[in-house]
This record gives structure tokens, sequence and C-alpha cells, in this order.
């Protein structure tokens, strides 16, 4: 018989602390569109339900056409599964103009965009939190430099509530931040193409794959 | 002029007129003045549709309120502990005109002169009866009772009468809508004589008299009437002692007396009241309508700066307005709130919604996204509310739950509520969707759609996908503005020299306004791994502009 000491139990109580056994596991993620890549993915893809963090040095180095195919496959109206309803995809504080023309070719229905432009950082985060927790949105993208741990933790948890996918672009001095962030993934242009990092994966390992996009 | 002998039913009711009489010349009847209208002296027959209550069958719900002047001169939430009475000037003589229980505990009768009454108690409280304001009392339940029945009338100073007979299957029945009625009443602090009965007439008299009758059937009214005192008919009161003098003391006696004579002593109009009351004439009545236009104000008797309690103010407010527009059937997209200050000017907070709403909750919330960053210049005095334009709400059908899952129509109406809580935040310019426009210029390829317009429900894109060519690759990232970039030996500079990968496609259009364009677009990289979409211009010297990145 195990012997558990009053002040462990004590400290297991605490609501503050995080044990990995206890996070359930995203049974199945929502796949990339990369096989390369959700073969690293625990569930075979990009969690749902949970905040991912995409860590760029600078803009144009493929951090949108990694999500893309996921994003275009929420977004379509899909006819024979008729009661999973096309979602919608708040972009918050877009750094450009996405381009309609471009996102249509790549499939994402255009009429399910909304574009927030928030004058500055602290209601970045407002917007993308109330984005997340309305339940209206499967995705959430939001740009932002100025996100720390505990907005991170805020936005975790309202991708929970609303039962969205959470995508933060933040810069690269953020990669030694702490953050409550599900997935981390850090892109960098290489000799071989755009590599990509999983600095922290839930459930999953950290990995460095080379030219996925 | 039908005959009385067309109407047995009636003929019991009424004292048989002589077929002589009504065969007489009719120089005496016409020589006095008090029959001035065309009034039939036999008893009219009933209409046949009074008798039958499958066609045109009408019930009148009336409403009286003994003690309106007591209730309308101050709100029945601050119980006063000595009592209150209403006072009425009579002749150079302040009167009791109503008191309340505890003044009548105190042995104030009704009548006695204002000094008698506060000789029997001298912390009592006296107010002056103020028509003007029984009047606004009366407007103000006639609005609330609009929920209940289309047609209102307001019958005298202290009378509300409802037909009810269209609402009783909505509304479960009579007994379930009397019950409705009656609740909402005391919750408004009225105490109220209610009555049913087939003629508006008879359910005022049977409410005056106490009764809480319901009658259903033409044929039982006569019977019902019949036993009511005068004092229910609101007549003049030397009409009325007279009558006593005659040993008439019910309406049963009066409707037993002769119509000719009866019609000469007391009046035409007194005959008709009968009549209309009895079912046997018809009794038109108008309905009352309240404003069309919501406009509601709360005064305060200090100023107050509580950012919370102003809130509870507005909250009020909004609850008014949805009463106001639920009995209407109507919703609104705007909403104005004016704060008055006793100085500076008022300070205006517009709200606005994608879709005409009535919900206070929905524009509560609104609100308090907006008054977080409202600055009030000094405390508030009072608060005014208008509704804006108001227009139908669709009836939405209910949904069948079988799989747990957000359908179109919910998470619609979610996302109209998220544009419109960020928009209250951080401007309605700054929430918007995206279209392709049918245009080759690439700036122009695309516009802004506001999200808080009337359909939210995503319009469908003009372009058809189709009309994009596969092959031609167009950026992600569109910058607003083509930046200019430096070349060196014919080729661009970004983060060092850009290698071209795909082109030219060349766009020459736009020739026929001032904003035509004649460029070469290429898909380039630089040396940091970042795609580009770059352009050079065809003129005499080429430059060449950054205008996209393929993100």
């Amino acid at each position: 018989m195990r012997q558990v000491s009053p002040s462990l139990d004590k400290l297991l109580e605490n609501p503050r602390l995080w044990r990995g056994h206890s996070q359930r596991h995203a049974t199945s993620g929502l796949a990339s569109g990369y096989e390369r890549l959700d073969r690293h993915l625990p569930g075979g893809g990009w969690p749902q339900q949970a905040l991912t963090e995409i860590l760029i040095e600078q803009y144009g180095i493929g951090e949108l056409r990694l999500l893309i195919p996921a994003l275009a496959r929420l977004s379509a109206e899909d006819p024979i599964a008729n009661c999973a309803d096309p979602g919608w995809i708040a972009w918050v504080a877009p750094p450009f103009q996405p381009y309609p023309p471009a996102l249509q070719q790549s499939g994402i229905n255009l009429s399910r965009i909304l574009l927030v432009r928030p004058k500055n950082d602290s209601e970045v985060l407002w917007c993308a939190e109330q984005a997340l927790s309305s339940g209206a949105c499967a995705a959430v993208l939001l740009w932002s430099n100025t996100l720390d741990d505990q907005a991170s933790r805020r936005l975790q948890l309202a991708a929970e509530k609303g039962q969205s996918w959470a995508i933060a672009f933040r810069p690269l001095a953020a990669r030694t931040e702490p953050s409550a962030a599900a997935l981390r993934i850090e892109l960098q242009p290489g000799e071989r193409g755009t590599r990509l990092s999983i600095l922290k994966s839930r459930g999953g390992r950290p990995a460095v794959l080379h030219d996925v996009l | 002029m039908p005959s009385a002998s067309k109407s047995p039913a009636t003929e019991r009711e009424i004292a048989p007129t002589p077929a002589a009489l009504g065969a007489r010349p009719a120089k005496r009847l016409q020589a006095p003045q008090t029959l001035q209208c065309a009034l039939p002296l036999t008893a009219p027959t009933l209409p046949q549709r009074m008798l039958t209550p499958t066609t045109a069958w009408r019930l009148w719900f009336c409403i009286y309120l003994p003690n309106l002047p007591l209730e309308a001169s101050g709100s029945m939430h601050d119980v006063s502990e000595d009592g209150r009475v209403v006072v009425e000037e009579q002749q150079g003589i302040h009167r009791v005109l109503l008191a309340d229980a505890k003044a009548q505990a105190a042995g104030i009768q009704p009548g006695q002169s204002a000094n008698a009454a506060l000789a029997l108690k001298s912390t009592l409280r006296l107010e002056e009866r103020s028509q003007l304001r029984e009047q606004q009392a009366l407007e103000s339940l006639a609005a609330w009772l609009e929920q209940f029945t289309s047609v209102v009338c307001i019958a005298g100073s202290d009378v509300v009468l409802l037909e009810i007979a269209g609402s009783l299957r909505l509304y479960g029945g009579l007994q379930s809508l009397r019950q409705q009625i009656a609740a909402g009443l005391r919750q408004q602090g009225f105490d109220a004589s209610l009555a049913i009965a087939p003629t508006p007439l008879g359910s005022t008299w049977l409410a005056r008299g106490g009764r809480r009758s319901c009658i259903r059937e033409a044929e039982n009214l006569a019977a019902a009437l019949r036993t009511l005192p005068l004092a229910c008919l609101d007549w003049p009161a030397a009409l009325c002692e007279s009558l006593t003098g005659m040993g008439i003391d019910s309406i049963g006696d009066c409707v037993r007396l002769p119509r000719e004579g009866f019609a000469r002593r007391f009046g035409a109009r007194r005959l008709l009241e009968l009549d209309r009351a009895l079912g046997r004439l018809p009794d038109p009545r108008t309905g009352w309508r309240s404003a069309e236009r919501f406009c509601a104000d709360y005064e305060m008797t200090e100023e107050q700066s509580d950012c919370e309690l102003l809130l509870t103010i507005c909250r009020e407010l909004l609850q008014s307005l949805e009463q106001f527009l639920l009995v209407r059937q109507l919703g609104t997209q705007h909403v104005r709130f004016n704060f008055f200050h006793l100085k500076s000017p008022a300070t205006s907070l517009s709200l606005r919604c994608a879709a005409a709403d009535r919900s206070v909750d929905h524009w509560f919330d609104l609100l308090r996204i907006r008054f977080e960053r409202l600055t009030l210049p000094e405390p508030v005095i009072s608060v005014r509310l208008y509704g804006g334009g108001t227009q139908a709400l669709q009836a939405e059908t209910g949904r069948l739950a079988f799989h747990g899952m957000a359908t179109r129509h919910e998470r619609q109406y979610s996302i109209a509520q998220l544009a419109e809580r960020i928009a209250a935040r951080i401007g309605t310019q700054s929430v918007q969707g995206i279209t392709t426009v049918a245009e080759h210029r690439p700036h122009s390829a695309w516009r802004l759609q506001s999200k808080l317009c009337d359909k939210v429900v995503g319009a469908s894109s003009m372009v058809k996908r189709s009309m994009i060519k596969r092959g031609l690759q167009r950026p992600l990232w569109l910058l607003p503005e083509p930046a200019l970039l430096p070349a060196e030996q014919g080729l661009p500079l970004h983060q060092g020299r850009l290698t071209l990968l795909e082109g030219p496609e060349r766009l020459e259009t736009g020739w026929w306004d001032e904003d035509g364009i004649a460029r070469d677009y290429y898909t380039a990289v630089n040396p940091r791994g970042v795609h580009l979409w770059v352009f050079r211009n065809r003129n005499r010297t080429p430059v060449w502009y950054l205008h996209g990145i393929f993100g």
C-alpha cells in the first residue's frame, strides 16, 4: 500500500498544480493537410479546443500556408455531413490585408471570415477571447507581440469553453517565455526550405521537420 | 322598427310595451327634447349574432380600479407607517376622497374634511388628487394590457375594457387569462375588480358592483345584471335619488319600467345605455393605441454618478422597451440613451445591433460594454431611452435536437452577437467581412463587407470559383499600397536579391478610368525564404514594387 503524506495530498488539491497524466488527450486532431506534420502531432493533427502558438521571425515564410488546408476544411460547406455547420474564422489584428482572391483559391469560404482590427494590443486579447468563447468561431487567428503567460492561459480556457481552435502568431523572442498553449511551433527559414520545430506538444514529443511546406 | 313580438325572450325582461303605444302618432313622442336620438320605443330585438355564440362572438373583460386615485398618487412601494389619504377640493373644502387601510383603521372615512381626518390622526399623509397622474397610470396600464388583446379601451376615468374572445385560446382559456391579468395587476399595485360579460357596459356594471362574475353566454347576462344596484351605473346622483324615491333599486327594476316613460323622464341616453348593456343594441368602442415610438424617462431625485446604479436604471428602461416591443411583435435595431446633467449638455449613447431585437439581456450586454468606456462629465440627474425605428420580428420555428450540434441558425445568431459585442467596444468599422469582386486589378479584386448590416448571413462571394484560374498564384497577404523596391542589375532587392520563380503575368487593364495599370507580376523568393509577389511597371523606366506576401 502506498503511503501518501498529508502534505502531498494538500499540494495535489492545489488547482494551480498541472499534472501531465490528468490532462485529457485529444483523441483526434484536425488533419493539417501535411502528412509528415500530422505524424508528429498527437491525435494526428492540430489539437482542437486548444491554443496553438506559431513563432515566426518574419511573415511570408509559410505560416499561413501551414494552416490553410485545415482552415479550408473548417469553413467548407459539407453537403454530406449537413448537421455540421461550417464554422467562422476570425482574424484578429492581421498584420496585412488577407487577400480574398488568394483565400478563395485555397478553398476557404470567404463568407465565413470575420476580420477584426482592434486599435491596441490589449484589445486584441479581449476580441480574441470573445471570439473564442462565443462558440461561433471554429478558429480564431490572432497576431500579438505582447502575449504573456497569463494571456495564453486565458486564450486556452476560452478555446476550451467555446470549443474553438485558437492560433496565436508570436515573435521568435517569445520562445523562452512560458505558455499554456497545447502546441508551440517555431518556423524558421533554412537551407532546405522552411524548418518547422515542434517546441511543445501536449501528449507528444518535440521534433524538427525540414521542408514540410 | 322591429316589433316586440319578435323577441319573446326579451318580452319578459322588458315591460310589455303596448302595441298601441308603438302605433300611436309620433307627435306626443317628438315633443320633448329628451328624444333627440332615434331610439326604438319598443325593445329592439337582440341581434341574431349576439344570441349565437358561433359567429362574431365578443367577450369583454372589465378592469375597474376603485382605488386608482390612491394608487396613482404615490408608489405602492413606499409604505408609510401612518396611512395615506387622497384629498380633493369640493366647494372650497378639502375632503377625503379615498383612504388606505391604515387610515381607515384610524376611523377616517371618505367624505370627511381633511381637517377632520387630521384630527383623527395627525401623522396622516395627505395627497392632492391628480387626475393627470391617474390618466397616466391608466394609460400605462392599458399599454401593459395590450399584450393580451388588440382591443383595449379606456372607458372613463377608472375603467379599462379588453375584448378577449380572440385571445382565449392563446392564453389557455378564460380562467388562465384572468389569472394572468389579475396577477399582473396585483404586481403593479392595482386593486382591481374584474368582470367578464358579452357586452362592454354589462361587464363594467358587473365590475362596479363588485361581482366577480364571468358570463360567457348572452342569455345569462340579463339575469346577472338584473340584481345589480343602481350605484353600479355611474349615473348622476340626482337621477339615482329620484329613481330610488320611486322605489326602483336595481337595474332589473329600471328595465321593467315602460320604455317610453323612462326615456321621457330620465333621458333617452339612459335607455340607450340599458339597451347596450343588455346587448340589444350594438355598442361600438374605439380601441386605445399607445404611442408607436418608444421614449421613456427615469427622473432621479438627486444627482447620481454610481455606474452600477445607472446601469440598473438603464436596465429598467430597457425592460419597459421590451414590453413595448413585445405587445407589438416588433424589434428594433437601434436604441439611444441620453444621460442628462444639471450643467453640461446631455451625454448620448447609441447602441446598434445586427438584427432587430428586443430582449433586455441582449441590449444590456451591449450597453455594459459601452458603458465601461463612457466618461460622464458630471453626475446624472435623469436618463431617457429612445427606441429606434421598429421592424417586425421574424418568427423562428424551434428545432429538434437530434445531434446536439449547433444548427446553422444558432451559429448565425451568435456570430451576429459576437460582431455586435466587438463593434460595441472597438467601433463598427473594426469588424468586417471580406469578399471578392470580379476585377482583374489586384487591388480592386476584393472589398470589405460590413458585418453589422441587416443580413449577416454570408452573402456568397460574387466571383465564382471557376473565374479564378488555377495557375495564377495570388498571395495570401496583400500590402495596403505597393511598396517601392530598390533594384540591382535589373533585379529587385528585399532583404537581399530576389530570385524570380514564376512570371511574368501581365496585367494591363483599367485604361478606361484613372486607375489603369500596366504591370508584369512575378512570384519571387528572397534569400531568407520569404515568397513575395512583386511587379514591374511597364513604363519607360521600369520600377519594381512589392505588392504581396505569400504567407
